[in-house]
């Protein structure tokens, strides 16, 4: 057959002006499977395209509705829209007609015929008749109760079902004369179960558990024994994570900066999964879990508590950017709001399926959902999300550790510090005693008063005859700031976190010549670096800033040049270097230096005389010259201080500060430094140790939890916006709940909405909206119910019932087995939200249990398989595809929970996991979720990029996946321990029996023996300059069985 | 060796129309034909009443010029900002981004002269620019929503400025496929130097199939992800590698024949194998000739790297690849200082081989049926920022396109006295991509899938109200 070339491709396209489908706005009235009639479709398309804009289920003109069935029987303030078979008794008819309507332009001629043709037939697809019910779209009305449900479902099916699913397709089936296929063989069945509950294939030992068991109830046995395995909640609680937008960073700006407490919500949902957590309760909590929970800053915390308060971080999956937004106040209003509105969007697509953001600007055309009532739903989130009172991420956070917890941790975080500090007033001490000393010009150790601390430094250079800053340093008074003064530990602090200027410093009271006069002479000065913070909870200092020959901070000398600044702690080491700070004639030199500046570290620079007319710089660290030099001429080292420079926040803690220069006998000096700097070093990296552990340890710190929390409990006004606009307030709004969906009582009156601050911090508002959303019976909660179960069905067969499961409003598909989706809701609700009873249920069913194989005849009457007259066959999942191969590998590691395994870029840009990354084979769920980096291997089999949230994954069969499963490192690396695994002492077909268990978890047949057995005689000849030629061979052969369809397919 | 795949003839006509729908090849087709959700709320008889022509462009090429460049500085002259430089911009009010660094009215240094037939005048900073006016259409009234360089990016790439919409490349290669399934067919051709702003963002299809994702073709040894067989498979041993695949994707096939998404499965494993060969054969530029390696600039430092890129870019169209989008890294064109200064530096590494790129188009006879595109995100304010810098401005900008069905040597819209804002003709960025939609025969209020909770597409015309712009076109 000759392939279409893409011209006509593009002809399609055109041709697709044509209305070439009918359309599928309505949704069937809820239970009736009677299909709508042609003609009616055609109408309805005419309507919704031409009427439903102003005529549609929100506030329509003359009260009139035509976007249902239903709706265009019930009709307006002049009656019914249509007559059966009487144009003139049909004021649609008679508006049209007239060309009255539409308003803008009259219908034209072909459409107006068929509108006419349709009630001249008898309006066919009108409903007989309209009760009050009949006129909520279907996903809106309360749900029915199961046992009234099934008993009609098994009467139209006239065949005994054991399951009630297959009460509702069986019907189906039989009136195209079809059934479900046989089931599958139960080799097939314990892999399709193991890897819809688990994500992972069966293991060896599971095989040999339940393939050689005759118990009768051995299929309970496999479905209950994977229903309580942990990784059952590894896959279906990334389901939810999926849809509730769950990433590890904050996305919004390019930078994507980390969200480092996220994966405390993942593991809260994986647990809640495993524990089989009400759905209603798994809802309250993350709705409104902080007011639930009885959280208190002041009560003892609960591991209950602790649950509730982390459940929350759901309300902050979406994109926030505030973190590092900058720009003009109304760029700032638009980060916060984006933030809100993100959220907004994730609690209705993922609970409720309604598309909302419409609204936001206008009332929605398609949904019944007013823009006012957009902002009353904002309303509820406001308080937590305040735009005016704004809190960033970073500070979003919440300290609740169980006391016993924490205070082992503090013990721990205790010992650490004195440990580390025992070590380093050690060194200290050593250090006093043996280090080599050049002639030393200036010493202070900072154990001596913070009076006598002014006799040596001052806020002036020497010389100068202004102090060196508008804010000039307090020297020794430890309460005032800008400040420099030594603590109780003998340690000099520089405390800039006021400082004003950019570029103020202090200085020695004392002048040093910076030009040494003699070639081959020295000078240095050097400090002690023993912290780049205050304390544990501050900002580390950027830089660390200090400077030589200071002397004219005006420029009013008559001395040029100087003040040369050094910034320690430049992306990429070493020291950024200034010469004559600061003004206009100041001149920015390149680095010296490479090393970055760490605590415990000793740095500085030495000043060589090398030439007549030059000065060579070098940096030092721990008193060795290291990295790139600088040079400058002995004219423009004129004598003046040190000094350390102070910049906004940039605070740290030096000691020891020394100037020395060269010494009398400078070839004993050099000997003597060589042994010195031996041991010194020795101990300096034992320090490095510790404190890495210490700065490890403070990570963990128990009980930081990322929560949301209204800012405080006054209610704060929440403004409509103007067309959306972020700063265009209009009127102020109260909170309410989506209309729609409001119950009314048994006078037809909707019940007031009553809101009850649970303490004085909080407005109680999320609480009582969790609770409407939860309540029992009520429309909010049925429509959940379906929207869950939709997804439910969908994750197990490929589509759900409604195949869009974001929307199950006006404008979203049609299920397309209503009573179905009906019953699982019920069913779902009535156990008690019970996801694993619902599993149960459907684990149960023929449909499950069924043959995936082909059947011509079935084939022939229902090819895509509507009927599911065969288990619809699906490839695994991105996640699936990584995690079974690292599992048939023998690989996975299968510890779970906890912080995230951090991906990186290779040398070519491709975001990847390093295979020598602590977790590098963890399960994919707990690899890093960057929004904007995701895995290569993932990426390629549709793993999706979350911005806002994923209902739905593609599922592409491309070149890429075929290039990754052919040449990627990570297959190869698999196949290598796959073929590693097999036992070289058997023979080759107990080796091929061998690996078909691992990998397709069955046994192979005489065919397949012989031909792996030839690949594998033939492959050899390939390798056989190899050591091992057969081991080369296998992983060949193992490559290729984790490339096939097979492996990459439940069944 | 051995062809160890199903020849086509195997492959049923259902199969057929599954496997283009899932490998490189158009998944619109089988969208068309299979899921009526794709045309599920927009009717004939609900579109504005525009008409849609047959296409004329079959490929396009992006030269992005990530900052934002001047306009009045390069395509826009504009006497009056001479006259009043260094003094208070007599205007009226300017939005401006960095508001406390605004300064007073910045003269544009450069002489502008009219060229070609049509007498278009630019800068003499675009001398080889100059040399194609006649093939062009210069939009000087261009307006975008933002000034943020990201939001501005995303909205004129992907019609949202909030992320996570697909790319119009995307859009494009998802509508059309390519003509050549041993190459993607969205390639992004990358600057050595790094990534633009916003990184993958600026060719990401987000929702849409990742198939449909541009490729980026990188500069260092792995151009593409996975593209060389592992070391230590010898050929022999490969091509038993696949052959022993093909097998046993074929035994699981008789389980499941008609299933379009085994049988793609099949075939993309050959395609993959062209794959390796095909990318390696179109970045190899020894064969063409002095004349066209001078053509590019390649024998001069200045434009060597831009000019091999834009050479790469006709290679690429040449063998069917729908969309190539080249970019710089960072964002050069953002002249927030030293604005003159920078843009002569730009210009001498880009408008050479941006010129060559129009002028071997053509000579090839590529040139109707590709679209050349160079432009920024946004443009710059006539007053200063600091003393010698150009802030961001939303309010006007300029673009150039070539081909494809554009008109040839006309300019289109005019700003005012001083270039702040479009005055005449305006085209908006969502004009802009229905029409470039509609050069490609695709109509844009059709072009579109169900994406939280509604048909969205690249314009979302209901909403932005986009247009064909028709003065634009041929």
């Amino acid at each position: 057959m000759p392939r279409p070339t893409r011209a006509t491709i593009c002809h399609l396209l055109l041709a697709s002006c044509l209305p070439l489908f009918l359309p599928g706005l309505f949704p069937a009235e809820c239970l009736s499977a009677e299909p709508a009639d042609v003609s009616f479709a055609r109408v309805q398309q005419i309507l919704k395209n031409q009427c439903v804009k102003c005529h549609g289920p929100l506030g329509p003109e003359g009260s009139l509705d035509l976007s249902t069935p239903a709706a265009i029987l019930n009709g307006g303030d002049s009656g019914a829209a249509v007559s059966r078979g009487n144009l003139e008794d049909s004021p649609l008819w008679q508006r049209v007609a007239a060309h009255e309507m539409p308003p803008e332009a009259p219908l034209d001629e072909e459409s107006r015929q068929v509108l006419q043709a349709w009630i001249e037939t008898g309006a066919p697809g009108l409903p007989e008749k309209v009760t009050p019910e009949d006129l909520i779209h279907w996903s809106f009305r309360s749900l029915q109760a199961t046992d009234q449900l099934i008993p009609s479902a098994a009467e139209a099916s006239n065949v005994a079902a054991e399951n009630p699913i297959d009460h509702f397709l069986l019907p189906g089936l039989k009136s195209s004369g079809l059934d479900f296929s046989p089931q599958a063989d139960s080799a097939t069945l314990l892999r399709r179960v193991s890897l819809m509950l688990t994500g992972i294939p069966p293991t060896l030992d599971e095989q040999e558990r339940f393939l050689n068991n005759s118990d009768a109830d051995v299929y309970d046995q496999i479905v209950e024994y994977y229903l309580a395995s942990p990784h059952y909640g590894e896959r279906w609680g990334k389901f939810w994570l999926d849809a509730a937008g769950y990433a590890d960073s904050n996305g919004y700006f390019n930078a994507d900066t980390p969200r480092p407490l996220a994966w405390k919500y993942r593991d809260y949902v994986v647990d809640a999964f495993n524990d089989d957590k009400p759905f209603d309760q798994f809802i309250r909590e993350q709705i409104a879990g902080d007011e639930l929970s009885g959280y208190r800053p002041d009560a003892e915390v609960t591991p209950e508590m602790i649950e509730q308060l982390t459940a929350t971080h759901y309300l902050r999956n979406a994109q926030d950017g505030t973190d590092s937004s900058d720009g003009n106040p109304d760029e700032l209003r638009t980060d916060r709001y984006s933030a809100i509105e993100g959220t907004m969007q994730n609690v209705s697509t993922s609970l409720l399926g309604l598309t909302i953001q419409c609204a936001r600007c206008h009332s929605h055309k398609f949904e019944p959902i007013s823009q006012e009532e957009y902002y009353q739903f904002q309303s509820f989130f406001y308080p937590a999300f305040n735009v005016e009172k704004w809190q960033k991420p970073a500070t979003r956070i919440v300290e609740a550790a169980l006391p016993a917890e924490l205070a082992v941790w503090e013990t721990e975080k205790n010992e650490r510090e004195m440990r580390l500090a025992t070590l380093e007033e050690d060194l200290r001490t050593w250090s006093r005693e043996n280090r080599p000393q050049g002639e030393m010009l200036f010493e202070d150790d900072f154990t001596t008063s913070n009076l006598d601390l002014k006799l040596r430094w001052s806020d002036t250079a020497p010389g100068d005859d202004v102090p060196g800053s508008s804010l000039p340093i307090k020297i020794g008074e430890p309460s005032e700031v800008p400040a420099f003064y030594s603590n109780d530990a003998g340690h000099l602090v520089i405390d800039a976190s006021q400082a004003a200027g950019q570029d103020s410093w202090n200085s020695t009271q004392q002048m040093f010549e910076w030009a040494p006069a003699e070639i081959g002479e020295w000078i240095q000065v050097s400090f002690d670096l023993v912290d780049n913070r205050l304390n544990s909870e501050s900002p580390a200092a950027l830089r660390i800033g200090y400077g030589i020959a200071l002397h004219d901070y005006n420029d009013n000398s008559s001395i040029s040049g100087g003040n040369v600044v050094f910034e320690g702690g430049v992306p990429g080491g070493g020291a950024a270097m200034y010469y004559d700070l600061p003004g206009g004639d100041s001149v920015p030199m390149d680095r010296i230096g490479d090393r970055e500046y760490a605590p415990g570290h000793n740095y500085g620079v030495r000043l060589t005389r090398t030439g007549e007319d030059k000065v060579e710089l070098q940096h030092l660290v721990d008193g060795v010259p290291e990295g790139r030099t600088q040079h400058l001429k002995p004219n423009q080292l004129p004598a003046g201080g040190f000094g350390f420079v102070y910049y906004q926040g940039r605070s740290f803690i030096v000691d020891n500060v020394r100037i020395e220069r060269t010494p009398l006998y400078s070839d004993d000096f050099d000997i003597a430094w060589k042994a010195y700097h031996e041991e010194d070093q020795k101990r300096r990296d034992e320090i490095d140790t510790l404190r890495q552990e210490l700065t490890d340890h403070l990570t963990t710190k128990p009980g930081r939890i990322a929560w949301v929390a209204d800012y405080s409990g006054d209610a704060p006004d929440v403004p409509l916006l103007v067309r959306g606009g972020h700063s265009d307030p209009g009127e102020l709004v109260e909170p309410a709940p989506f209309s729609i969906l409001c119950d009314s009582d048994e006078n037809g009156e909707l019940p007031e909405f009553k809101i009850t601050p649970p303490h004085a911090d909080s407005t109680g508002r999320r609480t009582a909206w969790a609770n409407w959303v939860t309540r029992e019976n009520s429309r909010p909660a049925a429509l959940m119910a379906r929207v869950q179960m939709n997804r439910l069905w969908q994750h197990y067969f490929g589509t759900g019932i409604v195949s869009t499961p974001d929307n199950l409003g006006y404008s979203g598909d049609r299920p397309t087995h209503p009573g179905l989706l009906e019953f699982l809701a019920s069913y779902f609700v009535e156990h008690g939200w019970s996801r694993k009873d619902v599993h149960r249920l459907v684990l149960h069913s023929r449909l499950f249990k069924q043959s995936s194989q082909h059947n011509e005849d079935a084939y022939t009457v229902d090819p895509d398989n509507k009927l599911y007259w065969k288990f619809p066959r699906q490839r695994l999942n991105a996640e699936g595809v990584r995690d079974a191969m690292l599992y048939v590998a023998g690989s996975l590691d299968t510890a779970t929970g906890g912080p995230s395994v951090m991906t990186s870029r290779d040398d070519a840009g491709v975001t990847v996991v390093d295979e020598t990354t602590p977790g590098a084979h963890r399960r994919s769920l707990y690899l890093y979720q960057r929004r904007t980096q995701i895995p290569d291997m993932l990426q390629v089999f549709d793993a999706p990029k979350i911005v806002f949230n994923c209902t739905r994954r593609n599922v592409s069969t491309t070149p890429l996946q075929s290039l990754s499963l052919m040449n990627s490192d990570f297959i190869r690396r698999r196949a290598a321990e796959l073929a590693a695994r097999l036992d070289d002492d058997n023979s080759t077909t107990e080796q091929v029996e061998q690996v078909f268990q691992i990998v397709y978890a069955r046994r192979p047949s005489a065919d397949e023996t012989t031909l792996l057995s030839g690949f594998l005689e033939q492959q050899k000849s390939f390798y056989e300059e190899e050591a091992n030629p057969a081991r080369h061979a296998w992983i060949d052969c193992c490559q290729m069985l984790l490339a096939s369809s097979e492996f990459l397919y439940i069944q | 060796m051995p062809n160890p795949f199903l020849s086509y003839e195997q492959l049923t006509r259902r199969a057929f129309l599954g496997s283009s729908a899932t490998c490189i090849g158009g998944l619109a087709l089988s969208q068309l034909l299979q899921q009526p959700t794709y045309a599920n709320s927009v009717s004939a008889e609900g579109l504005p009443n525009e008409t849609f022509f047959p296409p004329k462009a079959k490929n396009m090429i992006c030269l992005f010029q990530h900052g934002g460049p001047s306009q009045m500085d390069l395509f826009d002259y504009k006497p009056e900002l001479n006259k009043w430089h260094g003094k208070p911009y007599p205007g009226g009010d300017l939005e401006i981004h960095f508001d406390k660094q605004a300064g007073n009215v910045l003269g544009a240094p450069y002489q502008f002269a009219r060229h070609g037939e049509c007498g278009m005048e630019l800068s003499e900073l675009l001398p080889h620019t100059s040399g194609i006016v006649d093939d062009i259409t210069l939009i000087r009234s261009m307006q975008t929503e933002s000034v943020d360089h990201e939001s501005a990016l995303r909205l004129i790439h992907t019609g949202k400025f909030l992320a996570g919409m697909p790319v119009m490349g995307s859009w494009v290669t998802y509508a059309l496929g390519s003509s050549n399934e041993n190459l993607p067919s969205y390639v992004v051709l990358t600057d050595p130097g790094g990534l633009p702003v916003d990184g993958e963002r600026n060719w990401s299809s987000e929702w849409l199939p990742a198939v449909y994702q541009g490729t980026p073709f990188r500069s260092g040894p792995s151009v593409v992800s996975n593209l060389k067989t592992p070391e230590g498979i010898p050929l022999a041993a490969r091509s038993q590698q696949l052959e022993l695949l093909r097998k046993l994707n074929e035994r699981h096939l008789k389980q499941d024949p008609f299933n379009t998404e085994l049988t793609a499965r099949l075939q993309n494993f050959e395609t993959a194998a062209k794959m390796q060969l095909a990318v390696p054969e179109v970045l190899d530029i020894s064969k063409e000739t002095k004349e066209t390696h001078e053509l590019y600039g390649l024998d001069h430092p200045d434009t060597a790297e831009y000019g091999k890129r834009c050479l790469l870019a006709r290679r690429l169209i040449e063998r069917g690849v729908r969309f190539v989008q080249l970019f710089l890294s960072g964002q050069p064109w953002d002249t927030h200082s030293k604005n003159a200064e920078t843009l002569k530096g730009l210009c001498a590494r880009t408008d050479k081989p941006s010129a060559a790129l129009v002028i071997d188009l053509k000579r090839r006879g590529l040139l109707d049926d590709t679209i050349v595109m160079w432009g920024g995100e946004f443009g710059r304010l006539p007053v200063s920022q600091g003393t010698d810098g150009r802030d961001h401005n939303r309010h006007a900008f300029s673009l150039w396109f070539a081909g494809g069905g554009f008109k040839s040597g006309y300019a289109h819209g005019a700003t005012d006295d001083f270039g702040y804002s479009a005055v005449e003709n305006n085209v908006n960025v969502h004009d802009l991509h229905a029409t470039l939609f509609s050069l490609f025969g695709i109509n844009h209020h059709r072009l579109t899938l169900p994406h939280e909770g509604r048909e969205v597409g690249l314009t979302d015309a209901e909403v932005t109200g986009a247009k064909v712009m028709r003065e634009l076109l041929a």
